[in-house]
């Protein structure tokens, strides 16, 4: 029996290399589900909970949302970033430091799927956590339209764009100082100011703008329309700005990878 | 010769890489042959790992002609690594997995599907005594059975060809034996194998020819027995002295034409054409014959030790 095929390729890329990374990935979530659930699951619950019942109720209805059904589709979003970001910055790092990549590079494998393959899985994993999230809101009735399902489509583009963002960190970090400035200076100032909590509007004038420009607000904008059903034009451009950050950062992220790994 | 009736499976011409400045392989030619183990002998940084990730397709050449299993590697690198098991330096397991599923994982990328890659990884865990350890973590591992995982994956995929880079650095004797016994089970099943090494043990153990390499140049190569002969002949005299009698020592060597090496205490002297020093008569000198070896040959033509820094 020979056993490897030769390999097939579409437009120069070898989507067998995908699938591994990808299903390399899933294996160790399968292997690691129950601690996993925490990250998935119980914190971003519990900033739901916590801040969606308990602020809440100090604060009034938010252009005509009560609060906890304002701050949804926020922490979904939210949840979707970091999940992107820490998967293909922390993780990613780790995986060139202990030569997993270098591994995976001695198969027919490039830089480029090496890094479409860890994005995917970002984006997977941000799927994920919306679901565990939205799943709940939608059970506490926060999130009662059908087009909530779209949170997830929301969360998928959040993490393809975070992810590849998380992919830079990764390849350009030397250390893990530098490393960790994607969750000091990137998620979670982004976090706050991406309208998840407030919204964008109450900023002084000068901010507003800025707020609109940085990756997330787009991202919680989409989520929103979503879960409250009434879509309109400006989450068409939403959507459209994270696709092409999206397109802009993967082949930054791929490019610098290649420089990274291949020497 | 070309094509089917070609015993070469690497042909390496004049292959060159820089980093900017600096060549790290400067115009290397070699060929491995079919079945055999073909190494790579020389001190860190002679430029052996990056000649063997030229090789696997790994690091684009600077400059010459590399073709692997009739494959141009400049062309099509990638494609090189269907046929290459390659083991890198650092063993690469991942230690997010088991050690079965760092094998049935590197078989799902490489092309195998997922129950081929479990079938095979089963196997592959049997033949280099690993079953008892499949579903262990890595970091429960010894190095030794870390480093022989690292191999079973480049086993895989059935690869024509072994890329072994420092097969048994830091590890114990005992890890080395057994990889040592690894490999040659691989070479008595017909699978070529390209190796580096800097320990000389090894290379002469392992390799049917060996390139001694030194500042990214191939010095000399050949059969181990060979190289010692013609580069160091049958033994070397190692001359111990007392401080008054150095001069006469060193004058005689000189006259005689016999290579040496100064160490301070002790000078080695080899003859490659035969002979002996004739340092009888002298007062104070003690000397003792021991058979050489490719320590020696690197001595010999690269004017320096394997494991000098």
């Amino acid at each position: 029996m020979m056993a490897v095929a030769q390999s097939t390729y579409v437009g120069g890329i070898r989507p067998r290399s995908i699938a591994g990374i990808w299903f390399r990935h899933a294996l160790v979530l399968r292997r690691t589900w129950l601690p996993s659930l925490t990250w998935y699951f119980v914190e971003p619950f519990v900033i739901l909970i916590a801040i969606g019942v308990g602020i809440g109720t100090l604060v009034d209805d938010i252009d005509g949302l009560p609060y906890a059904r304002f701050v949804t589709p926020g922490v979904i979003a939210g949840s979707a970033m970091f999940h992107a970001i820490f998967e293909c910055s922390w993780g990613s790092f780790f995986r060139i430091q202990k030569g997993v990549y270098e591994t995976a590079l001695t198969a027919p494998v490039s830089t480029r799927e090496l890094a479409m393959g860890d994005i995917s899985w970002a984006m997977s994993r941000a799927v994920i956590t919306a679901f565990c999230i939205g799943t709940v809101a939608a059970i506490l009735g926060w999130i009662d339209s059908p087009s909530g399902v779209g949170v997830l489509v929301a969360a998928a583009l959040t993490g393809i764009q975070f992810g590849a963002l998380g992919l830079i960190f990764a390849a350009l970090s030397p250390n893990v100082h530098i490393l960790s400035l994607s969750f000091t200076v990137v998620a979670s100032p982004l976090y706050f100011f991406s309208g998840a909590f407030f919204p964008i509007s109450v900023l002084p004038d000068w901010a507003e703008p800025i707020a609109w420009a940085t990756p997330l607000t787009p991202s919680v904008h989409l989520a929103r329309g979503f879960v409250t059903g009434s879509l309109e034009m400006s989450h068409l451009f939403a959507a459209l700005y994270v696709l092409g950050m999206s397109a802009a950062l993967i082949p930054i992220a791929s490019a610098l990878l290649h420089r990274r790994l291949v020497k | 010769m070309n094509g089917q009736g070609d015993s070469a499976v690497i042909r390496a011409s004049g292959i060159t890489k820089r980093f900017g400045e600096v060549v790290a392989v400067d115009d290397v030619s070699f060929e491995v042959r079919r079945g055999e183990t073909y190494g790579l002998l020389g001190p860190n940084g002679a430029g052996k790992t990056t000649t063997m990730r030229m090789v696997s397709g790994l690091s684009p050449l600077s400059a010459g002609e590399l073709v692997v299993a009739g494959i141009d590697v400049s062309l099509q690198g990638r494609e090189v690594r269907h046929v290459l098991g390659v083991v890198t330096q650092q063993d690469g397991l991942d230690t997010d997995l088991n050690a079965r599923d760092n094998l049935i994982v590197y078989g799902f990328i490489a092309g195998l599907s997922r129950a081929q890659a479990a079938q095979r990884a089963d196997a592959v865990l049997m033949y280099f005594d690993l079953t008892d350890k499949a579903n262990d973590e890595i970091d429960s591992l010894s190095g030794g059975m870390k480093r022989r995982l690292a191999i079973a994956r480049a086993f895989m995929t059935r690869p024509q060809v072994i890329v072994l880079d420092e097969p048994t650095t830091g590890l114990d004797p005992q890890g080395r034996n057994r990889v040592w016994q690894e490999l040659e089970t691989m070479k008595q099943a017909g699978v070529t194998i390209l190796m580096s090494t800097h320990y000389m043990d090894e290379a002469s153990a392992l390799c049917d020819r060996l390139a001694i390499m030194h500042h990214g140049q191939i010095l000399a190569e050949g059969a181990p027995d060979e190289l010692v002969n013609l580069h160091a002949g049958r033994e070397v005299a190692q001359v111990r002295m007392s401080n008054g009698a150095r001069g006469d020592v060193m004058e005689r060597i000189d006259e005689a034409g016999f290579d040496y090496r100064d160490a301070g205490a002790v000078i080695m002297v080899w003859a490659p054409s035969g002979g002996r020093p004739d340092l009888y008569g002298l007062d104070g000198v003690r000397v003792s014959y021991r058979p050489s070896n490719l320590e020696d040959v690197f001595l010999s033509v690269a004017g320096r030790g394997l494991t000098d820094e």
